[in-house]
């Protein structure tokens, strides 16, 4: 079996090679039938890495201990669904993983813009390529899943942590993300290559840049939630390197795709445009360099391994491509168009572009701080979560508040009496909320305060926004409420889509401010019968019970949880003990209130052979917002993304043109 | 200002800004970092450190009472040195002999290493490689 997986990987190097050289050359001198071969062994790769997949997945499913990787993360009694995800539980089949997801990907991406953007794709092909032969390559010769050992008789299990319902999606929501942003730069560089420098590279990656944008959102989403439920220090987010590695191409593909609106809509910033996509690419690349190679100490560490140094290679390179190429098309991406006015659209879009990049920037140099003051000083100097949380406030109000005014400032220019117009109820709205919480002790956080004031201006322009254009199109159709509501956010899905995600940042931010400039804590050791009192809530330890589950001991003290004069049932929290990896992993119990969004957040830190437990309880307001905040994600992305035959004739007449011309004139 | 203004005068603003932005990262960092050093490297330094170092012996004492004492040694090297630690607040699970782990403190005239409250981090046994992908 180990054989056809190498088999196949070797394979897949073999076609993804073609596909780079011979689409290379099919480009470089017109070669239609050479570039339709290369195409064509692009989507090859694709089934070859399937079947290297599959083989490893059947390694699992049949307790194949022969295979080192499969002995290393499974054991015969793990449950069957953490022997899947235990696919992706060590680096070669991460590594694995991300060839797979990357195949896929790539012919998807260029199937579907094969007729739309054929010249284009021709050069798209050997970048996709080229991508696919570098981690190809470290899977074949540096790092194989597929190494064979004399099997042991049963395997050393996967980490206690990972075996959570959790670790099964996450780290594959983030691969989507984290892989997907090869797609638009992929395309941003074929269009580089090919020398056309029209927006058509823009229309054939949006879509595809969102689904990646949103998977990597929601993955970090769904490992905060894991973080929250399953680590159980009490928080969801700590700025760890390998976190970090995931927010920053986040931050940068955000970035990215508000600036197409503007070059799409005025021909603006095409060199700032390239430079995002090429960035989010190489962070994604730099990312996992930091953590493979072991270079920052992290919560979340790896084992520290040779592809350290070719993943600094690869972002080296794709650097060192990206710069090139930019450089040798400057002339044809500088366009005419000019900002016209620091008070508009554009404007408030460009601020927001910067201010995503300098946080971006700065996390960037903490994180990487490490190491940088090591090779200066002499001595590495690590950054805590006070400088992130100074960034985070300094750069992030800021664009909260953007968020409100950007959709909602006129193009081109703003003129005084405009502004006035639009933004009197959101600003009369912010004002009042801020008043109102002062009045309910909310001062005792001047961020969070100003946040809270953010949010409502920013919810109030979303809500006033959805309500104008409904009566807009009432007063035109004489639809009624729900038809006009509908039709509004069915015809404009890009722009209502977009407020809905708005929204949802908005909840995120409540939710983040909430539980961590208002939370409260209390620990101390009881003995049964004894209670602790944090914020309203008491807590009152009853018993401590023991159940043997499918593959671990479960131990649980049961607490009653009272609020004032009402009983709330109880909580239980404690920890389990896993035989065949002789981890003890904690089991932290959650009283979630659906109502006002509050968490009451049990830890039975230490539990003594007497019986007495060492209890940490934190009260956390607003934190279920973060989850709402996924779920409100994830429908204002879908609602962008959902096919609208309209905008594709509209593009497809527009482009047609623009791609029997030279290149579509710069203004 | 608005119609003679053009990218490269927003460019050079923006340049401006960044520079600033970098002004301020540099302030924040001089006062904000904390030095990463090895039980070797601790030698006679007074200041907050993070020590990152793999457990040695048996730990004795209660985290949640008077303090629990450990021995840390340098992961990698033929250093001997070792550093006596003593820990208060929230063990983590991974926590045992042998494993590899940081702490930050400040080292005590006697050469134990007081650290702060809760401020353990362990690090995952070579055994398994996380998931947590961003490979």
């Amino acid at each position: 079996m180990a054989d056809l997986g190498r088999a196949a990987l070797l394979l897949t190097l073999g076609l993804s090679l073609y596909a780079l050289v011979g689409g290379g050359v099919a480009a470089a001198l017109g070669r239609r039938r050479l570039a339709l071969s290369a195409r064509n062994a692009l989507y090859a790769s694709f089934f070859s890495t399937l079947v290297a997949s599959a083989v490893l997945v059947a390694g699992f499913v049949r307790d194949d201990f022969s295979l080192a990787y499969v002995a290393g993360h499974s054991s015969r009694e793990l449950p069957l669904q953490y022997k899947f995800s235990a696919f992706w539980g060590g680096q070669e089949g991460s590594l694995l993983l991300w060839l797979l997801v990357l195949t896929a990907y790539a012919s998807l991406a260029v199937w579907f813009a094969r007729k739309r953007a054929r010249d284009l794709v021709v050069w798209v092909t050997p970048v996709l390529a080229g991508i696919t032969v570098a981690f190809t390559w470290l899977l074949v010769a540096v790092s194989s899943p597929f190494d064979t050992i004399a099997a042991p008789l049963d395997g050393n299990g996967l980490n206690p942590s990972l075996q959570n319902p959790y670790m099964v999606i996450h780290p594959v929501f983030l691969y989507l993300g984290y892989v997907g942003l090869a797609v638009p730069f992929a395309f941003a560089m074929g269009s580089l290559l090919s020398g056309r420098t029209d927006e058509r590279w823009i229309v054939a990656t949006r879509r595809w840049t969102i689904v990646a944008w949103t998977a990597l959102g929601i993955g970090q989403l769904l490992g905060a939630h894991w973080a929250y439920e399953e680590v159980g220090w009490g928080g969801y987010y700590a700025w760890d390197p390998v976190e970090n590695a995931a927010l920053m191409p986040w931050l940068v593909a955000t970035a990215y795709l508000h600036s197409v609106m503007i070059q799409e809509k005025r021909g603006m910033l095409r060199i700032w445009n390239v430079t995002l996509v090429g960035l989010a690419f190489c962070l994604s690349l730099f990312g996992t360099f930091l953590t493979r190679s072991g270079i920052v100490s992290s919560i979340h560490s790896f084992t520290q391994s040779g592809i350290g140094p070719w993943f600094l290679g690869f972002v080296v390179a794709a650097v060192v491509f990206t710069v090139t190429m930019i450089w040798l098309r400057l002339p044809q991406l500088r366009t005419k168009a000019r900002l016209e006015s620091l008070v508009s659209r554009e404007a408030a879009f460009l601020y927001n572009n910067l201010l995503l990049v300098a946080l971006c920037l700065t996390i960037l140099w903490g994180t990487a701080w490490p190491i940088v003051s090591e090779a200066i000083r002499g001595e590495a100097v690590v950054v805590g979560r006070p400088y992130y949380d100074f960034f985070l406030r300094i750069f992030g109000l800021p664009l909260l508040l953007l968020m409100g005014i950007g959709p909602l400032i006129a193009w081109r220019r703003a003129s005084l009496r405009g502004l006035a117009r639009v933004f009197a109820w959101p600003v009369g709205i912010a004002l009042a909320t801020g008043a109102l919480l002062i009045a309910l002790g909310a001062g005792s956080s001047i961020p969070g305060l100003i946040a809270y004031t953010f949010a409502a201006f920013v919810l109030a322009t979303i809500v006033l926004e959805f309500a104008r254009g409904t009566a807009a199109r009432r007063a035109l159709t004489g639809e009624s409420v729900p038809v006009a509501f509908g039709q509004l956010v069915g015809r404009n899905r890009r722009r209502y889509g977009g407020y809905v995600v708005h929204a949802s940042i908005v909840l995120l931010a409540i939710g983040v401010a909430g539980s961590s400039a208002y939370d409260s804590v209390a620990e101390g050791r009881l003995v049964r019968g004894e209670s602790l009192s944090v914020a309203d809530y008491t807590v009152t330890y009853r018993a401590l019970t023991e159940r043997e589950g499918a593959n671990a001991t479960e131990i649980r003290a049961v607490l009653d949880v009272r609020r004032g004069d009402d009983e709330l049932g109880t909580v239980r929290a404690g920890k389990n003990a896993y035989s065949a990896e002789q981890q003890v992993s904690n089991e932290v119990g959650i009283r979630s209130d659906l109502v006002t969004g509050e968490d009451l957040f049990v830890i039975a830190e230490q539990v003594r052979e007497d019986g007495a437990v060492f209890f940490r309880v934190f009260v956390k307001p607003l934190v279920n917002l973060i989850w709402l905040a996924g779920l409100v994600f994830l429908l204002g992305s879908l609602i962008t993304l959902w096919p609208d035959a309209r905008e594709e004739r509209r593009l497809a007449t527009r482009y047609a043109r623009a791609g029997d011309a030279a290149d579509r004139p710069a203004t | 200002m608005a119609r003679t203004s053009s990218p490269a005068r927003l460019v050079v603003a923006l340049s401006i800004a960044a520079v600033l932005a970098v002004f301020l990262l540099y302030t924040s960092l001089a006062g904000g970092g904390t030095p990463s050093v090895a039980p070797s490297e601790l030698g006679a330094k007074t200041g907050e450190v993070s020590l990152v170092g793999r457990v040695v012996g048996t730990p004795t004492g209660d985290p949640h009472g008077s303090g629990m004492r450990f021995t840390l040694q340098d992961i990698e090297g033929a250093h001997k040195e070792q550093v006596t630690v003593l820990y208060k607040g929230s063990v983590p699970d991974l926590f045992r002999t042998g494993r590899d782990l940081v702490v930050t403190g400040t080292q005590r005239a006697d050469g134990t290493f007081v650290t702060t409250p809760g401020s353990m981090i362990t690090k995952c046994p070579s055994k398994y490689q996380a998931v947590e992908p961003s490979a």
